[in-house]
């Protein structure tokens, strides 16, 4: 293999896009405090990945976030749940960290505790649906895994976007959650049709 | 287009093809060859082409066919998209949450007020305007029953007293409904309450608008105006009422760019119509300090500052606090 498609780092035009947006519409302070925030969970995911010997092939970032390429084939369930659930901790363990010294640096806290809560989502690309699958998979197999993380990254990922609906609907506001409404059904759709590829 | 570039038009085509046709077996093959190599992407390609000329067309003819519907549509949607998320507000509720400085339930209510904004300034102008045609109406019916009544009470003068005593009940709660605060909008009080801190007035300028019902100056109707007018130059510094916190920036249609600063003992205060918000969401303001400059966004006739001042969600009549030139 050689060394440079051994790391690689891929940009997408979207998040270029993202980040732009982003900028424009909250300021480049907290798109610091976000891509921070970020950083730190894809840290977690990077130290236990290679404390763990795994391969990782590259960083993919894209409009729906940062993703580690990583050669998984040889880690054990536990090793991959460890390494899956590194990023959450990674920003959990900052949380608890930063709590105490609280002022200015509550935007940031909280902008970790988000990104924490919202990866671990029972959602397949997300943290939590892949630890759940991992999981379940170590305690009672491969197949098991797979149906469980499917039905209930399904049934969860159709209830949050209803939800999701319902309180804009009331609103009667915002249409900002609605991509997120969007992607969690479209993940839900992916995990009911079988189709999961995309992971 | 002239001869001239005409017959070169037509040479460059004639030059091609000679290019092409001498070996168009092979170049068929490459092509042919190309296709199967990228198949996959050049059908996804395709098929973003495809799909993005379907919306594109779709919604022209929308727009072309159905022009007043569109224009409906446009103008929900471009007012649902002005209402921003504010992104640094959830952020900062979440950490408040976990340093302790506010309960897991005011976080919450912190969170959902900056994500879906239920817009303060449109929720109350909405509240207000479908609870006053309501008593308004009210009012009348009973207004034109006592009419009637009166009417007939004359009419029939020489009837028994007993009637004549019933008139008077009907005319004294009817009085009441009248004359009462019964009419004020449920969230209103008229109090002059204690409020136990120092405070200052944020904008020294002249008082244009009272607390209490008044003729909109955009919309032309009777509405309840739930703070008071302050009127300055563009640009004036708006101090801050007391010492608080800041806990919500936002813009609306209505109240243009403002900022919510809560202070203790439930009581908080807005400032709308600002042309700028200097002070940040979730940081803790002094009295006196500045936090906005006097502008003339949202639904404003001319520069000024319109203050409310909220406990517990009821609002008060901040005139007893400020002091107008």
């Amino acid at each position: 293999m050689s060394p440079r498609s051994e790391r690689s780092v891929r940009v997408s035009g979207g998040f270029c896009l993202l980040v732009l947006w982003f900028a424009v519409v909250n300021g480049w302070e907290l798109l610091a405090v976000v891509l921070g925030a970020a950083a730190i969970h894809e840290l977690g995911h990077y130290l236990v990945l290679r404390s763990l010997g795994a391969g990782i092939k590259g960083l993919r970032l894209s409009v729906f976030g940062a993703v580690l390429e990583t050669d998984s084939t040889r880690m054990s369930y536990l090793g991959e749940l460890a390494a899956v659930l590194a990023g959450p901790a990674a920003n959990l363990l900052c949380v608890l960290l930063l709590a105490p010294m609280g002022g200015r640096w509550t935007v940031f806290l909280g902008a970790n505790l988000v990104l924490c809560m919202f990866n671990l989502l029972p959602v397949r690309p997300l943290d939590g649906g892949k630890a759940l699958g991992l999981l379940v998979s170590w305690a009672a197999g491969p197949a098991a895994g797979e149906w469980a993380v499917r039905w209930i990254g399904a049934s969860a990922a159709s209830a949050l976007a209803a939800g999701i609906c319902y309180v804009m609907w009331r609103s009667g506001g915002s249409l900002w959650l609605l991509p997120a409404a969007g992607g969690l059904l479209a993940a839900a759709g992916l995990e009911c049709s079988g189709k999961t590829a995309f992971l | 287009m002239t001869s001239r570039q005409a017959g070169r038009g037509i040479s460059t085509i004639a030059a091609q093809r000679r290019k092409t046709g001498g070996k168009r077996g092979g170049a068929r093959q490459a092509v042919r060859r190309r296709n199967e190599a990228l198949r996959p992407q050049e059908r996804r390609r395709l098929l973003q082409l495809v799909a993005c000329s379907g919306i594109f067309v779709l919604l022209v003819a929308a727009k072309l066919l159905l022009p007043a519907k569109m224009a409906q549509f446009n103008e929900r949607l471009s007012g649902a998209l002005r209402q921003n998320m504010d992104v640094k507000a959830v952020f900062s509720a979440v950490g408040r949450a976990i340093t302790g400085e506010d309960n897991a339930g005011g976080a919450m209510e912190d969170v959902y007020q900056a994500v879906f904004h239920p817009e303060k300034g449109e929720t109350m102008e909405t509240a207000a305007l479908e609870e006053l045609p309501l008593d308004e109406s009210a009012a009348l019916d009973d207004l034109r029953e006592y009419r009637m009544k009166s009417l007939t009470a004359d009419q029939q003068t020489a009837e028994g007293e007993a009637d004549a005593k019933t008139e008077q009940t009907e005319v004294s709660t009817l009085a009441y409904v009248l004359y009462s605060d019964k009419n004020l909008p449920e969230d209103v009080s008229l109090e002059q309450a204690i409020l136990g801190f120092d405070y200052c007035t944020p904008v020294c300028g002249t008082l244009t608008s009272n607390f209490g019902y008044r003729e909109h100056p955009v919309e032309g109707e009777e509405r309840f105006h739930y703070g008071v007018d302050l009127a300055a130059d563009t640009g004036t510094a708006i101090s801050c009422f007391a010492d608080g916190t800041v806990t919500a920036v936002g813009e609306s249609s209505s109240y243009g760019r403002y900022c919510i600063v809560t202070h203790e003992g439930g009581y908080s205060t807005l400032y709308a119509h600002c042309s700028r918000v200097t002070a940040s969401s979730g940081t803790a303001v002094k009295e006196g300090q500045k936090i906005a400059e006097v502008g003339e966004s949202g639904m404003a006739t001319g520069p000024h500052l319109h203050f409310e001042l909220h406990r517990d969600g009821t609002y008060l009549n901040p005139i007893y606090y400020v002091s107008a030139v």
